[in-house]
């Protein structure tokens, strides 16, 4: 999706527009009724708002592939880990990284990581390889994990589009269509992988989308909660 | 060169006088030496080297002193030759003690003289380390000395980065052979190849290895692996496995500051402000720290542990007013382990003076203070009645019937009368009485004995006996009114006579037509009883109680009911030929339901219903020697007295005055005079007449009033006695009016 590319000075007021709309034009007497996609009653949520809940969201997400139960001890694991299909993609490793790469990057790069996990995580609960190590609990997870991989990937798109649309960042994302293209042929790799090693990538780039997400957040909107 | 020279010669101005300072390019006095090393090659020996200063052109040699700490004496050493060149070598001989030996060297030539700075050995271990740089670790063991061994496995212990930034890892010293140990760390990366070395070995202090940086990178698994090595071996550690990202824990939040501040409605309140540890990165978001305070008053045992978040500030309110309060507070990275807690922090609250506490105080204190006062007012106003009421006054002792005014009058006679005395010393007619009372009491006795025994074996378990005079009370008056009626009227006997025959028809009429199977045997026994009396032509004389008769024992006071019941109940069935039998058979049976209710009672306790038909059996009774002379005596009023369960009603004739002294038996506290029942009309309503002054006759009276009270076994016997010596009376009575037990009066049918 390329969003069509306007005037500076258009851009600019449509920008404002939108922001202004965003904090001040809530419809009232919304409360209670439920907001489907595309319903025009919906309150428009600022950026932080969204950006707010694609943190929780990953928050949550972390969490929950951080469970103990999920996973066995530490040092065991770490052998294993080499593998992560997700290795060899270039992600900032430190705060200073994270700080400095523009913001167009680091959005790619979040984008990049829900991306690669997209399929693996669907193909977990079918592969059979897969349900001899886990048990019925931790299949019913992976089964949460993807759908709320997906979820924040969507969310984290809206965010990105938003963020377009209101010029904070350029519209200049090597496309995301790379993106999926790159996440496809990661992917393959995951089949290679056991499960704990599944687990543990699975941990840790979750790990990554939350902090590059907080990280963006505080860069793009300082003060608040940064 | 000359500077060297100049210097030399400046060191050795000590040494040399001053006019000795001349500057010889080649000559001068010699440099100072300095003692290299001190090394122990075997065991108790000790070897000395020394670096020679520059000699000054001339001819120098050098001398080696050594001496002990704290002795001033000095030796020289004893062997220059075995240990090489600049060199000193002791022999165990020479240095013996566990003290320190300090060693120095003096150079000599013909230009002067210089001393070495002096070297200290302790015998026991160690010499003195001349390098603090390196870590190597020089270690010497002079006594003891053994062979070297190769290091023990050392140990990771942990890793931690305060910050998600950089990170230091330390571990444990092992355990060396004696020797110098050498750590190093080596680590590798995920993913790569090469292991690198620790990059700072003491930011973090010893035993531990610092990654600045520039060396961490996050979300790579580190492999860290330390490496002990010694003069004899080396030892490395199990590897461990590190991601920085799980090994967060910050540093403890630092400013924690404490204010009292006051609430909109006026409470007080704890405002507790902290910040982030300073080396934690909050502000863009790369560490999201959750914080949690302690509080606990001074003197308090327990900490109250709060989970605060993610705010940096907090208001605590329900604090004590007047502690010292110590707060403490610490921080934890989302997915990492909590911090140290910070320094404590004080706050002293002040001791709140609430208006409300007070003027509630006051407010009570003054009410209570008006009401005292009010009482004390209204005693004051009331007399001294209010003391008598609380402290009621002791009473003087009185004696029962004894009128103090007629004590006074002096008028003996109707004061013993009143006493209830039947004619002091007794006439004449009762002596008859008396004697046919006597003469016929031995039969009545073997006769009586089988029915009281046949019929009521309880009693004799309960009763206790009283004195028994030679003519036993059984059977004699136990009923003072019939006694009474007796003495006084010598004409009752014929028709009491008459009546009993008519009384044994109708009763035993009634004992038969009678259903209740309870009373079986006293029916049969009271028609027995009857027959008995008839025989005895002095039945009525039985009836008869003097002052003479003796208190009877229990099982007597059964007879005398029946008897006086009976007599009653011919009386009654005198009155009422015509009425149906049930009439008769409910009197009857009532006086057996008494009796044995006397018994039962005595056994059981009480029960109303005997009591309730003992009130009313007594109501009969009161008018008992009236009762044949029903149509003779005018009605008179009455007052009620007192009203029982079953509508039987204890009732007192008007009060006349100066009735006192016809009065026989004054109840307590009362002048009352006595009323005798003439008639039951519809069974609840009597008809009532005032009594004559018979003697005793209070004693029924009063029973019917107090039936409603419980009586002891005891003083059942008392009354009994009581009953039975109507009389005597006066002589049981032991305390005053206001002692009198009301239950003493009540009669043995209680």
């Amino acid at each position: 999706r390329r969003s069509a590319s306007l005037s500076p000075s258009v851009s600019a007021g449509s920008a404002c527009l939108l922001l202004w709309l965003c904090l001040l034009g809530k419809p009232p007497g919304l409360g209670g009724s439920l907001c489907t996609r595309g319903d025009s009653g919906c309150p428009p949520l600022s950026v932080a708002d969204l950006f707010d809940r694609v943190i929780q969201h990953s928050d949550r997400l972390h969490r929950l592939s951080a469970k103990k139960y999920f996973l066995p001890s530490g040092n065991e694991l770490a052998k294993s880990a080499r593998r992560c299909h997700t290795s060899r993609m270039l992600t900032p490793n430190g705060k200073e990284y994270a700080q400095t790469i523009p913001r167009e990057e680091l959005t790619y790069v979040i984008l990049r990581l829900l991306q690669a996990w997209k399929e693996p995580l669907s193909h977990f609960d079918q592969s059979t390889v897969h349900h001899q190590d886990l048990s019925d609990d931790s299949l019913s997870k992976a089964k949460e994990i993807s759908n709320m991989v997906h979820e924040l990937k969507t969310g984290v798109e809206k965010v990105t589009e938003k963020m377009q649309s209101m010029g904070i960042i350029s519209n200049s994302l090597n496309g995301m269509g790379s993106s999926e293209a790159a996440g496809l042929s990661i992917s393959n790799e995951a089949n290679l992988m056991s499960n704990y090693e599944f687990i543990h990538c699975f941990r840790r780039d979750s790990n990554k989308v939350q902090s590059y997400l907080k990280i963006l957040k505080c860069r793009i909107m300082p003060g608040n909660s940064c | 060169m000359k500077r060297k020279s100049l210097q030399q010669s400046i060191s050795s101005i000590t040494y040399v006088p001053h006019h000795l300072i001349l500057f010889h390019p080649w000559q001068s006095p010699p440099g100072k030496p300095k003692i290299v090393r001190c090394h122990s090659p075997e065991k108790e020996m000790l070897a000395c080297w020394w670096k020679p200063g520059s000699d000054g052109g001339l001819l120098t040699s050098y001398t080696l002193l050594y001496s002990k700490e704290g002795e001033g004496q000095t030796y020289e050493c004893p062997d220059y030759t075995s240990a090489g060149p600049s060199s000193c070598y002791f022999n165990k001989k020479h240095i013996n003690s566990w003290t320190t030996y300090i060693i120095t060297v003096k150079a000599i030539n013909e230009m002067g003289s210089s001393i070495s700075e002096p070297h200290y050995v302790e015998a026991a271990s160690i010499g003195k380390p001349e390098k603090k740089k390196s870590n190597k670790v020089v270690m010497l063991n002079f006594i003891s000395f053994s062979p070297g061994q190769p290091p023990g496995k050392p140990e990771l212990i942990k890793c931690r980065s305060p910050e998600k930034e950089t990170f230091s890892c330390w571990w444990k010293p092992v355990s060396d052979g004696g020797l110098p140990t050498n750590y190093t760390l080596f680590y590798n990366n995920e993913g790569e190849e090469s292991f690198y070395e620790c990059p700072d070995y003491t930011t973090a202090g010893p035993n531990s290895c610092y990654f600045d940086k520039k060396h961490t990178s996050l979300w790579t698994i580190y492999n860290i692996t330390i490496k002990a090595t010694n003069e004899m071996g080396s030892n490395i550690s199990e590897p461990h496995y590190v991601d920085v990202t799980y090994i967060v824990q910050p540093n403890p939040p630092v400013n924690l500051s404490l204010a009292l501040n006051k609430h909109t409605d006026g409470k007080l309140y704890l405002l507790m402000n902290w910040s982030s540890p300073p080396l934690a990165d909050v502000r863009s978001g790369w560490l999201t720290l959750e914080y949690e305070l302690r509080l606990k008053p001074e003197e308090g045992e327990e900490w109250e542990t709060i989970f605060v978040g993610q705010r940096t500030k907090y208001k605590v309110f329900s604090l004590i007013p007047g502690e010292k309060y110590i707060a403490q507070v610490r921080c934890k990275s989302d997915h990492g382990e909590w911090s140290k807690w910070s320094s404590e922090s004080y706050i002293h609250l002040p001791k709140e003076f609430r208006l409300k506490d007070m003027m509630v105080w006051v407010f009570v204190a003054v009410l209570s203070s008006v009401i005292c006062l009010i009482m004390i007012w209204m005693m004051g106003l009331k007399g001294i009645n209010m003391v008598a009421c609380i402290l009621p006054p002791v009473p003087g002792p009185k004696i029962k019937g004894l009128d103090a005014h007629l004590l006074e009058a002096g008028k003996n006679e109707e004061l013993l009368s009143a006493l209830g005395c039947q004619g002091f010393p007794p006439t004449s007619d009762c002596e008859d009485l008396l004697v046919e009372f006597l003469e016929i009491d031995d039969s009545e006795d073997q006769q009586l004995m089988p029915n009281h025994e046949k019929g009521h074996p309880n009693k004799n378990l309960k009763s206790g006996n009283k004195e028994t005079d030679s003519d036993s009370g059984r059977g004699s008056c136990d009923s003072p009114s019939l006694l009474l009626e007796k003495c006084k009227e010598s004409r009752i006997p014929p028709a009491e006579f008459q009546t009993p025959d008519f009384s044994e028809t109708q009763v035993k009429a009634a004992g038969k037509s009678s259903q209740e199977t309870q009373n079986r045997d006293p029916e049969l026994k009271l028609p027995d009883f009857n027959s008995d009396g008839v025989k005895s032509s002095t039945w009525p004389g039985t009836q008869l109680a003097s002052s003479q008769i003796p208190k009877g024992s229990y099982h007597n006071i059964v007879e005398v009911c029946k008897v006086a019941f009976s007599a009653m109940n011919v009386n009654v069935s005198a009155i009422r030929m015509g009425n149906e039998e049930k009439h008769p058979s409910k009197y009857s049976k009532n006086i057996e339901t008494i009796c044995e209710g006397e018994m039962t009672q005595r056994r059981k306790g009480e029960s109303f219903h005997s009591k309730a038909k003992a009130d009313q059996a007594l109501q009969w009774l009161l008018p008992n020697e009236k009762s044949p002379f029903l149509s003779d005596k005018p009605m008179d009023y009455v007052e009620i007295h007192k009203v029982n369960q079953n509508g039987a009603l204890a009732v007192l004739p008007k009060q006349k005055e100066n009735s006192d002294k016809t009065e026989i038996y004054p109840i307590p506290g009362t002048t009352k005079e006595y009323a005798k029942v003439t008639r039951v009309v519809d069974n609840n309503v009597l008809v009532l007449m005032p009594e004559s002054r018979v003697q005793g006759m209070p004693v029924f009276q009063e029973p019917p009033k107090e039936s409603a009270q419980s009586l002891h076994q005891s003083q059942a016997e008392k009354n009994m006695s009581y009953c039975l010596t109507a009389p005597s009376e006066f002589r049981l009575q032991t305390g005053g009016l206001e002692y009198m037990d009301p239950n003493s009066f009540m009669c043995s049918f209680k």
